[in-house]
Protein backbone atom coordinates (compact mmCIF):
# COMPACT_ATOMS: atom_id res chain seq x y z
CA UNK A 1 0.00 0.00 0.00
CA UNK A 2 3.10 2.57 -0.51
CA UNK A 3 2.26 5.39 -1.78
CA UNK A 4 -1.51 5.22 -0.56
CA UNK A 5 -2.77 7.35 2.12
CA UNK A 6 -4.07 5.82 4.97
CA UNK A 7 -7.38 7.39 5.01
CA UNK A 8 -7.60 5.64 1.69
CA UNK A 9 -7.13 2.51 3.01
CA UNK A 10 -9.62 2.53 5.82
CA UNK A 11 -12.40 4.58 3.94
CA UNK A 12 -12.32 1.62 0.53
CA UNK A 13 -12.87 -1.12 3.82
CA UNK A 14 -15.90 0.66 5.37
CA UNK A 15 -18.42 -1.10 4.08
CA UNK A 16 -17.22 -4.19 4.47
CA UNK A 17 -16.71 -3.78 7.75
CA UNK A 18 -19.89 -2.21 8.58
CA UNK A 19 -21.82 -5.03 6.73
CA UNK A 20 -19.84 -7.64 8.43
CA UNK A 21 -20.83 -6.39 11.66
CA UNK A 22 -24.30 -5.15 11.06
CA UNK A 23 -24.61 -9.16 9.71
CA UNK A 24 -23.25 -10.28 12.87
CA UNK A 25 -25.08 -8.36 15.83
CA UNK A 26 -28.12 -7.22 13.72
CA UNK A 27 -27.90 -3.76 14.78
CA UNK A 28 -26.99 -1.40 11.76
CA UNK A 29 -27.52 1.82 14.14
CA UNK A 30 -25.00 0.67 16.91
CA UNK A 31 -22.25 -0.95 14.39
CA UNK A 32 -22.42 1.84 12.56
CA UNK A 33 -21.25 4.23 15.28
CA UNK A 34 -18.64 1.51 15.92
CA UNK A 35 -17.00 1.40 12.90
CA UNK A 36 -16.43 5.49 13.03
CA UNK A 37 -15.23 4.90 16.23
CA UNK A 38 -12.71 2.09 14.51
CA UNK A 39 -11.61 4.99 12.10
CA UNK A 40 -10.79 7.37 14.38
CA UNK A 41 -9.00 4.68 16.23
CA UNK A 42 -6.93 3.92 13.11
CA UNK A 43 -6.63 7.54 12.08
CA UNK A 44 -4.82 7.58 15.81
CA UNK A 45 -3.34 4.71 15.41
CA UNK A 46 -1.73 3.55 11.66
CA UNK A 47 0.59 6.69 11.46
CA UNK A 48 1.97 5.92 14.75
CA UNK A 49 2.78 2.14 14.38
CA UNK A 50 2.35 1.64 10.59
CA UNK A 51 -0.90 0.09 8.55
CA UNK A 52 -1.89 -3.65 10.01
CA UNK A 53 -1.36 -6.32 7.85
CA UNK A 54 -4.75 -7.02 7.16
CA UNK A 55 -6.86 -3.54 7.48
CA UNK A 56 -10.09 -5.30 6.93
CA UNK A 57 -10.01 -7.94 9.74
CA UNK A 58 -8.20 -5.13 11.79
CA UNK A 59 -11.18 -2.54 11.68
CA UNK A 60 -13.81 -5.39 11.96
CA UNK A 61 -12.10 -6.97 15.13
CA UNK A 62 -11.64 -2.69 16.53
CA UNK A 63 -15.29 -2.41 15.73
CA UNK A 64 -17.19 -5.58 17.22
CA UNK A 65 -15.10 -4.16 20.46
CA UNK A 66 -16.32 -0.91 20.54
CA UNK A 67 -19.79 -2.36 19.86
CA UNK A 68 -19.66 -4.54 22.52
CA UNK A 69 -18.29 -1.97 24.96
CA UNK A 70 -21.22 0.42 24.13
CA UNK A 71 -23.63 -2.23 25.05
CA UNK A 72 -22.22 -2.91 28.16
CA UNK A 73 -21.76 0.17 29.05
CA UNK A 74 -25.38 1.35 28.07
CA UNK A 75 -26.90 -0.25 31.35
CA UNK A 76 -30.70 0.40 30.89
CA UNK A 77 -30.21 -1.89 27.99
CA UNK A 78 -29.13 -4.77 30.25
CA UNK A 79 -31.57 -7.60 29.35
CA UNK A 80 -30.38 -6.91 25.36
CA UNK A 81 -26.82 -7.44 26.72
CA UNK A 82 -27.33 -10.63 27.65
CA UNK A 83 -28.79 -11.52 24.20
CA UNK A 84 -25.52 -9.77 22.65
CA UNK A 85 -23.17 -11.20 24.96
CA UNK A 86 -24.29 -15.19 24.13
CA UNK A 87 -23.78 -14.27 20.25
CA UNK A 88 -20.21 -12.57 20.86
CA UNK A 89 -18.93 -16.28 21.93
CA UNK A 90 -19.22 -17.34 18.30
CA UNK A 91 -16.74 -16.98 15.29
CA UNK A 92 -15.62 -13.35 14.62
CA UNK A 93 -17.28 -11.75 12.16
CA UNK A 94 -16.71 -12.71 8.32
CA UNK A 95 -16.29 -9.40 5.93
CA UNK A 96 -16.18 -10.78 2.07
CA UNK A 97 -19.53 -10.94 0.66
CA UNK A 98 -18.82 -9.65 -2.82
CA UNK A 99 -22.08 -6.80 -2.55
CA UNK A 100 -21.63 -5.42 0.84
CA UNK A 101 -21.16 -1.66 -0.73
CA UNK A 102 -24.36 -2.18 -2.85
CA UNK A 103 -26.24 -3.49 -0.20
CA UNK A 104 -25.51 -0.67 2.04
CA UNK A 105 -26.13 1.76 -0.53
CA UNK A 106 -29.31 0.54 -1.35
CA UNK A 107 -29.98 0.33 2.91
CA UNK A 108 -28.90 4.56 3.08
CA UNK A 109 -31.35 5.33 0.03
CA UNK A 110 -34.18 3.51 1.83
CA UNK A 111 -37.62 5.92 0.92
CA UNK A 112 -38.53 6.85 4.65
CA UNK A 113 -35.52 8.91 4.50
CA UNK A 114 -35.41 12.83 3.14
CA UNK A 115 -33.30 12.95 0.46
CA UNK A 116 -30.93 15.27 2.67
CA UNK A 117 -30.37 12.37 5.42
CA UNK A 118 -29.76 9.28 2.66
CA UNK A 119 -27.06 11.71 1.12
CA UNK A 120 -25.47 12.11 5.09
CA UNK A 121 -25.96 8.78 5.84
CA UNK A 122 -24.44 7.05 2.69
CA UNK A 123 -21.25 9.37 2.55
CA UNK A 124 -20.73 8.34 6.04
CA UNK A 125 -21.82 4.46 5.84
CA UNK A 126 -20.89 3.93 2.73
CA UNK A 127 -17.98 6.54 2.05
CA UNK A 128 -16.43 6.04 5.32
CA UNK A 129 -16.02 10.20 5.77
CA UNK A 130 -16.72 11.83 9.40
CA UNK A 131 -19.76 13.59 10.02
CA UNK A 132 -17.15 16.67 10.43
CA UNK A 133 -15.62 16.55 6.99
CA UNK A 134 -19.47 16.18 5.45
CA UNK A 135 -20.70 18.94 7.19
CA UNK A 136 -17.93 20.97 6.07
CA UNK A 137 -18.22 19.81 2.50
CA UNK A 138 -21.88 20.91 2.77
CA UNK A 139 -20.91 24.46 4.66
CA UNK A 140 -23.49 23.53 7.49
CA UNK A 141 -22.21 23.43 10.87
CA UNK A 142 -21.05 19.81 12.27
CA UNK A 143 -24.44 19.54 14.65
CA UNK A 144 -26.74 20.04 11.91
CA UNK A 145 -25.39 17.16 9.93
CA UNK A 146 -25.25 15.02 12.75
CA UNK A 147 -28.99 16.14 13.06
CA UNK A 148 -29.56 14.49 9.79
CA UNK A 149 -27.76 11.11 10.12
CA UNK A 150 -29.55 10.70 13.53
CA UNK A 151 -32.67 11.36 11.90
CA UNK A 152 -32.06 9.05 8.97
CA UNK A 153 -30.69 5.93 11.46
CA UNK A 154 -33.69 6.92 13.48
CA UNK A 155 -36.03 6.52 10.37
CA UNK A 156 -34.45 3.13 9.09
CA UNK A 157 -34.75 1.96 12.81
CA UNK A 158 -38.53 2.98 12.93
CA UNK A 159 -39.39 1.66 9.73
CA UNK A 160 -37.95 -1.79 10.92
CA UNK A 161 -35.35 -1.72 7.61
CA UNK A 162 -33.11 -4.33 7.55
CA UNK A 163 -29.74 -5.24 5.90
CA UNK A 164 -30.89 -7.85 3.21
CA UNK A 165 -31.65 -8.77 0.04
CA UNK A 166 -34.20 -6.53 -1.24
CA UNK A 167 -37.36 -7.88 -2.88
CA UNK A 168 -36.80 -8.00 -6.65
CA UNK A 169 -39.63 -5.73 -7.21
CA UNK A 170 -38.44 -2.88 -5.21
CA UNK A 171 -34.87 -3.15 -6.46
CA UNK A 172 -35.49 -0.90 -9.60
CA UNK A 173 -36.81 2.01 -7.61
CA UNK A 174 -34.01 1.98 -4.83
CA UNK A 175 -31.52 1.74 -7.67
CA UNK A 176 -32.81 4.78 -8.85
CA UNK A 177 -32.53 6.54 -5.57
CA UNK A 178 -29.21 5.93 -5.17
CA UNK A 179 -27.79 7.17 -8.53
CA UNK A 180 -29.58 10.33 -7.53
CA UNK A 181 -28.26 10.59 -3.91
CA UNK A 182 -24.67 9.94 -5.84
CA UNK A 183 -25.50 12.35 -8.69
CA UNK A 184 -26.17 14.86 -6.44
CA UNK A 185 -23.18 14.73 -3.97
CA UNK A 186 -21.37 14.61 -7.40
CA UNK A 187 -23.24 18.32 -8.33
CA UNK A 188 -22.81 19.70 -5.36
CA UNK A 189 -18.90 19.12 -4.93
CA UNK A 190 -18.76 20.10 -8.79
CA UNK A 191 -20.99 23.38 -8.63
CA UNK A 192 -19.28 24.31 -5.13
CA UNK A 193 -16.05 23.95 -6.63
CA UNK A 194 -15.55 27.77 -8.28
CA UNK A 195 -15.28 29.11 -4.58
CA UNK A 196 -12.88 29.89 -2.39
CA UNK A 197 -12.92 27.45 0.28
CA UNK A 198 -10.61 24.62 0.82
CA UNK A 199 -12.34 21.59 1.73
CA UNK A 200 -10.34 18.52 2.99
CA UNK A 201 -12.77 16.10 1.10
CA UNK A 202 -13.62 15.98 -2.37
CA UNK A 203 -17.25 15.43 -3.19
CA UNK A 204 -16.76 15.37 -6.91
CA UNK A 205 -13.90 12.13 -6.47
CA UNK A 206 -16.22 10.30 -3.40
CA UNK A 207 -19.39 10.43 -5.93
CA UNK A 208 -17.04 8.82 -8.58
CA UNK A 209 -15.52 6.06 -6.41
CA UNK A 210 -18.58 5.15 -5.47
CA UNK A 211 -20.34 5.15 -8.69
CA UNK A 212 -17.34 2.79 -9.51
CA UNK A 213 -18.18 0.78 -6.38
CA UNK A 214 -21.48 0.49 -7.67
CA UNK A 215 -20.67 -0.04 -11.36
CA UNK A 216 -18.49 -3.21 -9.87
CA UNK A 217 -21.70 -4.88 -8.42
CA UNK A 218 -24.00 -4.22 -11.88
CA UNK A 219 -21.75 -3.83 -14.61
CA UNK A 220 -24.36 -4.62 -16.76
CA UNK A 221 -26.51 -1.57 -15.81
CA UNK A 222 -26.17 0.89 -18.48
CA UNK A 223 -27.47 3.52 -16.53
CA UNK A 224 -24.83 3.17 -13.51
CA UNK A 225 -22.68 2.90 -16.68
CA UNK A 226 -24.12 5.97 -18.03
CA UNK A 227 -24.22 8.07 -14.62
CA UNK A 228 -20.26 7.35 -14.35
CA UNK A 229 -19.69 8.33 -17.58
CA UNK A 230 -21.63 11.89 -17.10
CA UNK A 231 -19.68 12.28 -13.95
CA UNK A 232 -16.11 11.58 -15.70
CA UNK A 233 -16.77 13.54 -18.48
CA UNK A 234 -18.18 16.70 -16.41
CA UNK A 235 -15.50 16.22 -14.11
CA UNK A 236 -13.05 16.87 -17.09
CA UNK A 237 -14.00 20.21 -17.48
CA UNK A 238 -13.00 21.20 -13.93
CA UNK A 239 -9.77 22.48 -14.69
CA UNK A 240 -10.87 24.61 -17.30
CA UNK A 241 -14.14 25.95 -15.63
CA UNK A 242 -12.69 28.80 -13.70
CA UNK A 243 -10.41 31.38 -14.16
CA UNK A 244 -7.53 32.42 -11.68
CA UNK A 245 -10.25 34.70 -10.05
CA UNK A 246 -12.47 31.72 -9.48
CA UNK A 247 -14.91 33.18 -11.57
CA UNK A 248 -16.76 30.66 -14.26
CA UNK A 249 -15.54 29.82 -17.85
CA UNK A 250 -18.75 29.10 -19.52
CA UNK A 251 -18.34 25.91 -21.75
CA UNK A 252 -17.95 27.90 -25.13
CA UNK A 253 -14.86 29.79 -23.57
CA UNK A 254 -13.22 26.56 -21.69
CA UNK A 255 -9.27 26.08 -22.70
CA UNK A 256 -10.08 22.65 -24.34
CA UNK A 257 -6.36 21.69 -23.83
CA UNK A 258 -6.95 21.62 -20.30
CA UNK A 259 -9.54 19.40 -19.96
CA UNK A 260 -8.68 16.05 -18.22
CA UNK A 261 -8.20 13.89 -21.50
CA UNK A 262 -8.04 10.46 -19.37
CA UNK A 263 -11.08 10.99 -18.00
CA UNK A 264 -12.89 12.31 -21.56
CA UNK A 265 -11.77 9.12 -23.36
CA UNK A 266 -12.96 6.59 -20.52
CA UNK A 267 -16.65 8.63 -20.40
CA UNK A 268 -16.52 8.21 -24.07
CA UNK A 269 -15.81 4.44 -24.31
CA UNK A 270 -18.67 4.32 -21.27
CA UNK A 271 -21.27 6.00 -23.44
CA UNK A 272 -20.07 4.12 -26.54
CA UNK A 273 -20.61 1.05 -24.54
CA UNK A 274 -23.97 1.73 -22.55
CA UNK A 275 -26.20 3.38 -25.59
CA UNK A 276 -26.91 0.48 -27.82
CA UNK A 277 -27.71 -1.50 -24.66
CA UNK A 278 -31.57 -2.09 -24.46
CA UNK A 279 -33.33 1.53 -22.94
CA UNK A 280 -32.27 4.34 -22.97
CA UNK A 281 -31.92 6.33 -19.65
CA UNK A 282 -31.81 9.65 -18.41
CA UNK A 283 -28.10 9.30 -17.48
CA UNK A 284 -26.84 8.06 -20.76
CA UNK A 285 -28.47 10.74 -22.80
CA UNK A 286 -26.57 13.45 -20.67
CA UNK A 287 -23.54 11.66 -20.76
CA UNK A 288 -23.87 11.09 -24.46
CA UNK A 289 -24.44 15.03 -24.44
CA UNK A 290 -21.96 15.49 -22.15
CA UNK A 291 -19.68 13.11 -24.71
CA UNK A 292 -20.29 15.06 -28.10
CA UNK A 293 -18.73 18.07 -26.33
CA UNK A 294 -15.88 16.52 -25.00
CA UNK A 295 -15.56 15.55 -28.86
CA UNK A 296 -15.21 18.93 -30.60
CA UNK A 297 -11.58 20.04 -29.84
CA UNK A 298 -13.03 23.70 -30.13
CA UNK A 299 -16.69 24.99 -29.31
CA UNK A 300 -16.61 26.24 -32.81
CA UNK A 301 -17.23 22.24 -33.87
CA UNK A 302 -19.48 21.14 -31.40
CA UNK A 303 -22.32 18.74 -33.28
CA UNK A 304 -25.76 21.01 -32.20
CA UNK A 305 -27.64 18.81 -34.12
CA UNK A 306 -26.58 16.23 -32.72
CA UNK A 307 -26.93 17.62 -29.34
CA UNK A 308 -30.61 18.50 -30.19
CA UNK A 309 -31.54 14.90 -31.19
CA UNK A 310 -29.80 14.11 -28.05
CA UNK A 311 -31.91 16.35 -25.81
CA UNK A 312 -35.28 15.78 -27.43
CA UNK A 313 -34.67 12.40 -26.26
CA UNK A 314 -34.10 13.38 -23.43
CA UNK A 315 -37.25 15.62 -23.01
CA UNK A 316 -39.28 12.32 -23.98
CA UNK A 317 -37.62 10.05 -21.17
CA UNK A 318 -37.35 12.44 -18.48
CA UNK A 319 -39.46 15.95 -19.10
CA UNK A 320 -38.81 18.83 -17.75
CA UNK A 321 -38.54 22.56 -17.65
CA UNK A 322 -34.76 22.21 -17.40
CA UNK A 323 -34.53 20.05 -20.22
CA UNK A 324 -36.74 22.23 -22.54
CA UNK A 325 -34.40 25.14 -21.92
CA UNK A 326 -31.67 23.16 -22.42
CA UNK A 327 -33.16 22.16 -25.21
CA UNK A 328 -34.05 25.73 -26.58
CA UNK A 329 -30.22 26.39 -26.26
CA UNK A 330 -29.14 23.49 -28.45
CA UNK A 331 -31.57 24.35 -30.80
CA UNK A 332 -30.48 27.80 -31.05
CA UNK A 333 -26.98 26.69 -31.61
CA UNK A 334 -28.35 23.95 -34.35
CA UNK A 335 -31.07 25.70 -36.02
CA UNK A 336 -31.08 29.22 -35.20
CA UNK A 337 -32.14 31.65 -32.27
CA UNK A 338 -35.65 32.26 -33.43
CA UNK A 339 -35.61 28.76 -33.31
CA UNK A 340 -34.36 28.25 -30.17
CA UNK A 341 -36.68 31.74 -28.34
CA UNK A 342 -39.75 29.35 -29.72
CA UNK A 343 -38.36 26.46 -27.87
CA UNK A 344 -38.57 28.64 -24.54
CA UNK A 345 -41.46 30.55 -25.36
CA UNK A 346 -44.11 27.83 -22.95
CA UNK A 347 -41.76 28.25 -20.14
CA UNK A 348 -42.50 31.77 -19.98
CA UNK A 349 -46.06 30.83 -18.27
CA UNK A 350 -44.60 28.14 -16.43
CA UNK A 351 -44.64 29.13 -12.74
CA UNK A 352 -42.31 26.60 -11.65
CA UNK A 353 -39.87 28.80 -13.34
CA UNK A 354 -41.47 32.03 -12.10
CA UNK A 355 -38.48 32.97 -10.13
CA UNK A 356 -35.65 31.00 -11.94
CA UNK A 357 -32.75 32.46 -13.28
CA UNK A 358 -31.96 29.75 -16.17
CA UNK A 359 -35.38 30.90 -18.00
CA UNK A 360 -33.81 34.81 -18.21
CA UNK A 361 -30.50 33.80 -18.79
CA UNK A 362 -31.29 31.32 -22.00
CA UNK A 363 -33.44 33.83 -23.24
CA UNK A 364 -31.15 36.48 -23.15
CA UNK A 365 -28.50 34.58 -24.75
CA UNK A 366 -30.89 33.33 -27.86
CA UNK A 367 -31.85 37.24 -27.88
CA UNK A 368 -27.96 38.33 -27.82
CA UNK A 369 -27.59 35.65 -30.76
CA UNK A 370 -30.72 37.56 -32.66
CA UNK A 371 -29.10 40.85 -32.79
CA UNK A 372 -31.79 42.19 -30.02
CA UNK A 373 -29.81 43.69 -27.72
CA UNK A 374 -32.13 45.85 -25.80
CA UNK A 375 -34.07 42.83 -25.40
CA UNK A 376 -31.31 40.54 -24.14
CA UNK A 377 -29.80 43.15 -21.84
CA UNK A 378 -33.29 43.48 -19.94
CA UNK A 379 -33.30 39.94 -19.50
CA UNK A 380 -29.47 39.24 -18.63
CA UNK A 381 -30.20 41.43 -15.90
CA UNK A 382 -33.29 39.89 -14.54
CA UNK A 383 -31.20 36.86 -14.40
CA UNK A 384 -28.40 38.41 -12.50
CA UNK A 385 -31.20 39.41 -10.19
CA UNK A 386 -32.59 36.01 -9.52
CA UNK A 387 -29.38 34.13 -9.50
CA UNK A 388 -28.05 33.35 -6.02
CA UNK A 389 -24.93 32.10 -7.21
CA UNK A 390 -22.13 35.28 -6.33
CA UNK A 391 -20.07 34.24 -9.48
CA UNK A 392 -22.63 33.53 -12.39
CA UNK A 393 -24.48 37.27 -11.04
CA UNK A 394 -20.73 38.86 -11.57
CA UNK A 395 -21.21 37.02 -15.02
CA UNK A 396 -24.48 38.04 -15.75
CA UNK A 397 -24.23 41.52 -14.84
CA UNK A 398 -20.78 41.68 -17.13
CA UNK A 399 -23.07 40.51 -20.27
CA UNK A 400 -25.79 42.76 -19.70
CA UNK A 401 -23.26 45.91 -19.09
CA UNK A 402 -21.34 44.63 -22.30
CA UNK A 403 -24.57 45.17 -24.28
CA UNK A 404 -25.29 48.67 -22.74
CA UNK A 405 -22.03 49.94 -23.85
CA UNK A 406 -22.61 49.29 -27.40
CA UNK B 1 -29.57 25.62 -0.53
CA UNK B 2 -29.82 28.15 2.28
CA UNK B 3 -32.44 30.94 3.11
CA UNK B 4 -32.64 33.46 5.57
CA UNK B 5 -36.07 33.92 7.44
CA UNK B 6 -35.73 37.83 8.66
CA UNK B 7 -37.89 38.84 11.42
CA UNK B 8 -39.01 42.18 11.56
CA UNK B 9 -40.96 43.38 14.64
CA UNK B 10 -41.41 45.78 17.42
CA UNK B 11 -42.20 44.55 20.20
CA UNK B 12 -43.03 47.07 23.21
CA UNK B 13 -41.23 46.90 25.23
CA UNK B 14 -38.13 45.04 23.17
CA UNK B 15 -38.31 41.48 23.78
CA UNK B 16 -37.97 37.87 23.09
CA UNK B 17 -39.69 36.37 21.49
CA UNK B 18 -41.07 38.79 19.88
CA UNK B 19 -44.99 38.15 19.56
CA UNK B 20 -45.16 38.18 23.22
CA UNK B 21 -44.51 41.86 23.24
CA UNK B 22 -47.23 42.60 20.52
CA UNK B 23 -50.76 43.88 21.14
CA UNK B 24 -52.05 41.45 18.50
CA UNK B 25 -50.59 38.65 20.83
CA UNK B 26 -51.53 40.20 24.33
CA UNK B 27 -55.08 39.95 22.29
CA UNK B 28 -55.71 36.38 22.13
CA UNK B 29 -56.76 34.14 25.17
CA UNK B 30 -54.29 32.47 27.26
CA UNK B 31 -55.35 29.26 25.88
CA UNK B 32 -54.79 30.19 22.59
CA UNK B 33 -51.47 31.96 23.29
CA UNK B 34 -50.23 28.84 24.97
CA UNK B 35 -51.57 26.57 22.29
CA UNK B 36 -49.35 29.32 19.46
CA UNK B 37 -46.95 29.01 21.59
CA UNK B 38 -46.52 25.26 21.97
CA UNK B 39 -46.97 24.65 18.08
CA UNK B 40 -44.16 26.91 17.48
CA UNK B 41 -42.03 25.10 19.89
CA UNK B 42 -42.66 21.93 18.01
CA UNK B 43 -42.44 23.43 14.61
CA UNK B 44 -38.81 24.27 15.70
CA UNK B 45 -37.65 21.15 17.52
CA UNK B 46 -39.55 19.46 13.91
CA UNK B 47 -36.82 21.77 12.04
CA UNK B 48 -33.82 21.16 14.06
CA UNK B 49 -34.63 17.55 14.07
CA UNK B 50 -34.57 17.10 10.17
CA UNK B 51 -31.49 19.20 10.21
CA UNK B 52 -32.84 22.13 8.29
CA UNK B 53 -32.39 24.54 10.78
CA UNK B 54 -28.86 25.76 10.81
CA UNK B 55 -28.82 28.61 13.33
CA UNK B 56 -30.65 31.17 14.26
CA UNK B 57 -30.07 34.60 16.80
CA UNK B 58 -32.54 36.88 18.40
CA UNK B 59 -31.08 40.03 18.21
CA UNK B 60 -31.19 42.90 21.42
CA UNK B 61 -33.21 46.05 21.30
CA UNK B 62 -32.50 48.52 18.11
CA UNK B 63 -31.57 51.50 20.58
CA UNK B 64 -28.55 49.76 21.52
CA UNK B 65 -26.92 49.15 17.64
CA UNK B 66 -24.26 51.52 16.60
CA UNK B 67 -24.12 52.58 12.97
CA UNK B 68 -20.76 53.14 11.07
CA UNK B 69 -20.78 54.63 7.97
CA UNK B 70 -18.10 56.64 6.34
CA UNK B 71 -18.63 59.05 3.19
CA UNK B 72 -15.84 58.40 1.22
CA UNK B 73 -12.91 56.26 1.43
CA UNK B 74 -10.85 58.75 3.02
CA UNK B 75 -12.79 59.60 5.82
CA UNK B 76 -13.03 58.10 8.49
CA UNK B 77 -16.50 56.23 9.33
CA UNK B 78 -18.94 58.57 11.36
CA UNK B 79 -20.33 56.79 14.78
CA UNK B 80 -23.97 57.32 15.29
CA UNK B 81 -26.53 55.15 17.69
CA UNK B 82 -29.30 53.56 16.49
CA UNK B 83 -32.32 53.13 15.32
CA UNK B 84 -31.32 54.07 11.81
CA UNK B 85 -34.46 55.01 10.92
CA UNK B 86 -37.71 55.80 12.63
CA UNK B 87 -39.57 52.71 11.17
CA UNK B 88 -41.95 51.10 13.04
CA UNK B 89 -40.26 47.45 12.42
CA UNK B 90 -36.55 46.49 13.15
CA UNK B 91 -35.05 43.59 12.30
CA UNK B 92 -35.30 41.35 15.44
CA UNK B 93 -33.90 38.26 15.23
CA UNK B 94 -32.93 35.69 12.26
CA UNK B 95 -32.81 31.86 11.33
CA UNK B 96 -30.77 30.25 8.93
CA UNK B 97 -32.28 27.11 7.22
CA UNK B 98 -30.57 24.64 4.54
CA UNK B 99 -33.50 22.92 2.61
CA UNK B 100 -33.78 21.02 -0.62
CA UNK B 101 -35.81 23.26 -2.25
CA UNK B 102 -37.87 26.89 -2.67
CA UNK B 103 -41.11 25.27 -2.04
CA UNK B 104 -39.63 23.87 0.86
CA UNK B 105 -38.23 27.23 2.40
CA UNK B 106 -41.68 29.41 1.94
CA UNK B 107 -43.82 26.42 3.70
CA UNK B 108 -41.54 26.94 6.59
CA UNK B 109 -40.86 30.96 6.18
CA UNK B 110 -44.91 30.84 6.97
CA UNK B 111 -44.85 28.71 10.02
CA UNK B 112 -42.59 31.77 11.76
CA UNK B 113 -45.20 34.52 10.55
CA UNK B 114 -47.44 35.15 13.34
CA UNK B 115 -49.55 38.13 14.40
CA UNK B 116 -48.81 41.84 13.88
CA UNK B 117 -44.78 40.74 12.26
CA UNK B 118 -43.29 40.77 9.13
CA UNK B 119 -41.47 37.43 8.05
CA UNK B 120 -38.70 38.25 5.23
CA UNK B 121 -37.33 34.84 3.43
CA UNK B 122 -34.11 35.62 1.50
CA UNK B 123 -32.32 33.12 -0.25
CA UNK B 124 -28.41 33.00 0.42
CA UNK B 125 -25.78 33.82 -2.15
CA UNK B 126 -23.26 31.00 -2.59
CA UNK B 127 -19.68 30.98 -4.19
CA UNK B 128 -20.01 28.19 -6.74
CA UNK B 129 -22.21 28.13 -9.53
CA UNK B 130 -23.06 25.81 -12.66
CA UNK B 131 -21.34 26.99 -15.67
CA UNK B 132 -23.70 26.96 -18.56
Amino acid sequence: MSGERFEDVWRREVPHVLAALTRRYGDFDGAEDAVQEALATAAREWPRTGPPDSPRSWLVRVASRRLVDAWRSDLARSAREQAYTAREDGPPPEAQAADDSLQLLLLCCHPALPRASQVALTLRAVGGLTTQQIAAAFLVPTATMAQRVSRAKAALRSNGAHFDQLPAAELPARLAAVQQVLYLVFNEGYTSSGGDHLLDVSLTREAIRLTRELRARLPDDPEVAGLLALMLLTDARSAARTDARGDLIPLERQDRSRWDRDAVAEGVALVQAALPDGTVGPFQLQAAIAAVHAEATTSAETDWLQITMLYRMLARVAPGPMVTLNLAVATGMAHGAAAGLAVVEPLRTDPALARNHRLPAVRAHLLELAGQPDEARAEYAAAARLTTSVPEQRYLNARASSLAER
Amino acid sequence: MKYVILIHSNPQPWGHPTPNFLPEYEALSPAEREQLDKEFEAFLGELHAAGELVSGEALGDPTTSKLYRASSHDDPPVATDGPYSESKEHLAGFFLIDVASQERAEEIAVRFSGPGETVELRPAMWSGGDEA
